[in-house]
């Protein structure tokens, strides 16, 4: 199977990178390859900037540009078009401001390269990505930027492709388990509505997306105090599960920090019970330093009510300017910790296709 | 007649175009001396620079020499290709912001600022903010269309988003110092997809300064504006009342022709 045989049933894909030079930028390119090739007309946007000559942090690393075909779709700013020197067709100004000007829609008449930089928040990303779909794209990719997952939220994307590499970490090892700690916040479950208190957990979110509030033993609604997840201290969050009759879900409606998650496990050791913690989607969670399963042994179950359509991963085994591991090697130790996702190296001789235009392997920067 | 610049090839200007003339200074730790002064010599070539010519140089302290060279530089830029890139702000006066936030927008424009996470440095968010400001600025707690709570350093950015919220705020300032460590970029982005999270991100303009912070890196990060060394407090009290102004009127231009 192929990225874009992998991936045809998401109207718009996301695309995120774990880290910088994860290979984000090759995945697209092959896959824009495979499309090019099948003659799909593709739409692209970018959250953050891609296909730009060199990393904004780092001058030193050289990044693959973004080879689109005839009949291709961009969201991008007014500049950067004007730069690729590509030949298009004005289809829309979108009114939407970045720190790099205002986004356009251009349908492009020749091949060639281009820095791509659509609006940065999603739901603008969203318009534009429907905006594409309207005017012909077959399917949007949405090209997520460091560290940037909001785009991949289900609200704006239908599936996502997550890029992971050696730059990660040093150790082969730990490559791998960051890898797998990211996948598994991105594949949080969905909530099941089996028992009685899953439904009525259901229903309450049902009817409200932003409220956060916790429901006990006893089914009964406690709403929570404003900005909570935000802000609680330790005490309060003491008296919220020490109190009245045991708490078994926190529906949080906005962002759920890890120093919350953290909060919430001294009084679960104390009255050994378990707690779910349910947010709107993988994307509301801001884990750094544990995964999911770590949260699951303290008794923090992470719940969400619309879970993240993950479709492939691929791998970078090279770090620029740094060090290599044995692409396949890499991939099968991933494969053991990750379950159920295809994990492509789309540059190995192993992936179905090779695009020709980018055998640039070792080249610093993917 | 003066000659047209090519803007495909821009160098250096100093006595006639595409000359390539640079002056520089700098200070070697080395005694002063004539071996000092070859040192810089070598230097010079070395960063490419052609015909170096010490013009100038001194002890500045026992064991250190400071030098000011000219060289002749052969590199060049496509100026062309980078044109168009970002905004071109206007910079508007204090009067002139204040009577433009009166005209469009009617109400004091709310701004919460802070140095995040780690970042102890709170020069770059107390020039911006505070009404002692910065080179004679005053800072937008000065400015009458502007209310201002300002967080100080390390500042959690689940912490700031609340009061950002509390506050209803139109505009988060984040002042960070970016380094080559991903540190510190996590940070600056951790707080747009907390913005994201918490579905304001329409509502709030977020803008980032710090010394190493372009438009680039803004767009990348995801903020509406970065803001860099030689910014004033009005340059950003310019941005945030256009984007303001722009965002409440909503506009969008459909495609010409």
């Amino acid at each position: 199977m192929t990225l874009a045989q992998l991936t045809a049933a998401a109207s718009r894909l996301a695309l995120v990178g774990l880290a910088k030079n994860t290979g984000k930028t090759v995945t697209l390119n092959a896959l824009l390859a495979e499309l090019a090739a099948a003659r799909e007309p593709v739409g692209v946007t970018s959250v953050g900037r891609d296909g730009e000559k060199h990393d904004v942090i780092d001058f030193r690393i050289e990044k693959p540009l973004v080879r689109l075909a005839a009949g291709d779709l961009v969201a991008t700013t007014d500049g950067l078009l004007a730069a690729s020197g590509v030949p298009h067709e004005l289809l829309e100004r979108t009114g939407l401001r970045t720190p790099l000007g205002e986004v356009l829609l251009a349908r492009l008449r020749g091949e060639g390269t281009i820095e791509i930089a659509g609006p940065s928040a999603a739901a603008d990303t969203r318009v534009v990505a429907d905006a594409m779909l309207s005017h012909g794209a077959r399917r949007v990719v949405i090209d997520g930027a460091i560290d940037r997952r909001a785009a991949s939220s289900p609200e704006i994307a239908d599936g996502l492709v997550m890029s992971t590499g050696a730059i990660l970490a040093e150790e082969i090892e730990d490559v791998v388990s960051h890898t797998a700690d990211a996948v598994e916040l991105v594949r949080v479950p969905g909530l099941d509505a089996g028992t009685p208190e899953e439904r009525r957990v259901a229903d309450l979110i049902a009817a409200d997306a932003r409220a956060s509030f916790m429901v006990d033993q006893d089914l009964a609604v406690h709403p929570l105090p404003p900005r909570f997840a935000l802000t609680a201290e330790q005490p309060a969050i003491d008296g919220l599960l020490r109190e009245g009759p045991a708490a078994r879900w926190l529906v949080i409606g906005g962002a759920v920090p890890e120093a919350f998650l953290e909060k919430l496990i001294p009084s679960l050791r104390r009255t050994r019970t378990a707690l779910k913690v349910l947010a709107q989607d993988p994307t509301r969670f801001f884990l750094a330093t544990h995964g999911p399963e770590f949260y699951a042994r303290a008794g923090v179950e992470l719940l969400v009510a619309h879970p993240i359509d993950l479709r492939a991963l691929t791998v970078n085994p090279v770090a620029p300017q740094s060090h290599e591991f044995d692409s396949a090697r890499l991939r099968a130790l991933l494969a053991e910790k990750i379950r159920g996702v295809p994990i492509f190296d789309v540059l190995h001789p192993s992936y179905a296709v090779a695009p020709p235009m980018m055998a640039r392997r070792g080249a610093v920067g993917r | 007649m003066p000659r047209e610049v090519d803007l495909h090839a821009v160098r250096p200007y100093a006595d006639h175009l595409g000359d390539g003339l640079v002056q520089m200074s700098f200070t070697l730790p080395v005694p002063y001396s004539l071996a000092a002064r070859k040192a810089a010599m070598e230097l010079a070539a070395k960063m490419g620079f052609e015909e170096p010519e010490v013009v100038h140089y001194e002890e500045l302290t026992e064991g250190y020499t400071y030098f000011v060279m000219y060289g002749r530089c052969v590199q060049s830029v496509d100026f062309a290709s980078l044109q168009g890139e970002g905004f071109d702000i206007e910079y508007m006066s204090e009067d002139e912001i204040e009577r433009f936030a009166e005209h469009n927008l009617g109400r004091s424009i709310v701004v919460v600022g802070a140095s995040t996470g780690s970042d102890t440095h709170s020069v770059g968010i107390d020039a911006m903010l505070n009404l002692k400001g910065y080179h004679g600025h005053h800072g937008l707690e000065g400015y009458h269309a502007f209310e201002t709570y300002n967080l100080g350093s390390q500042v959690p950015n689940s912490v700031l988003l609340s009061k950002a919220i509390e506050v209803g705020a139109d505009a988060i300032l984040v002042s960070q110092t970016v380094t080559q460590q991903n540190l510190h970029v996590q940070n600056l982005t951790e707080l747009v997809e907390m913005v994201e999270a918490e579905g304001r991100r329409s509502q709030l303009i977020l803008a980032c300064g710090g010394p190493r912070v372009s438009n680039e890196l803004a767009k990348e990060l995801g903020y509406d504006a970065g803001f860099s060394k030689g910014t004033y407090p009005h340059h950003l009290a310019s941005f945030i009342v256009r984007e303001l102004a722009a965002r409440l009127t909503g506009d969008r231009v459909p495609a010409g022709g």
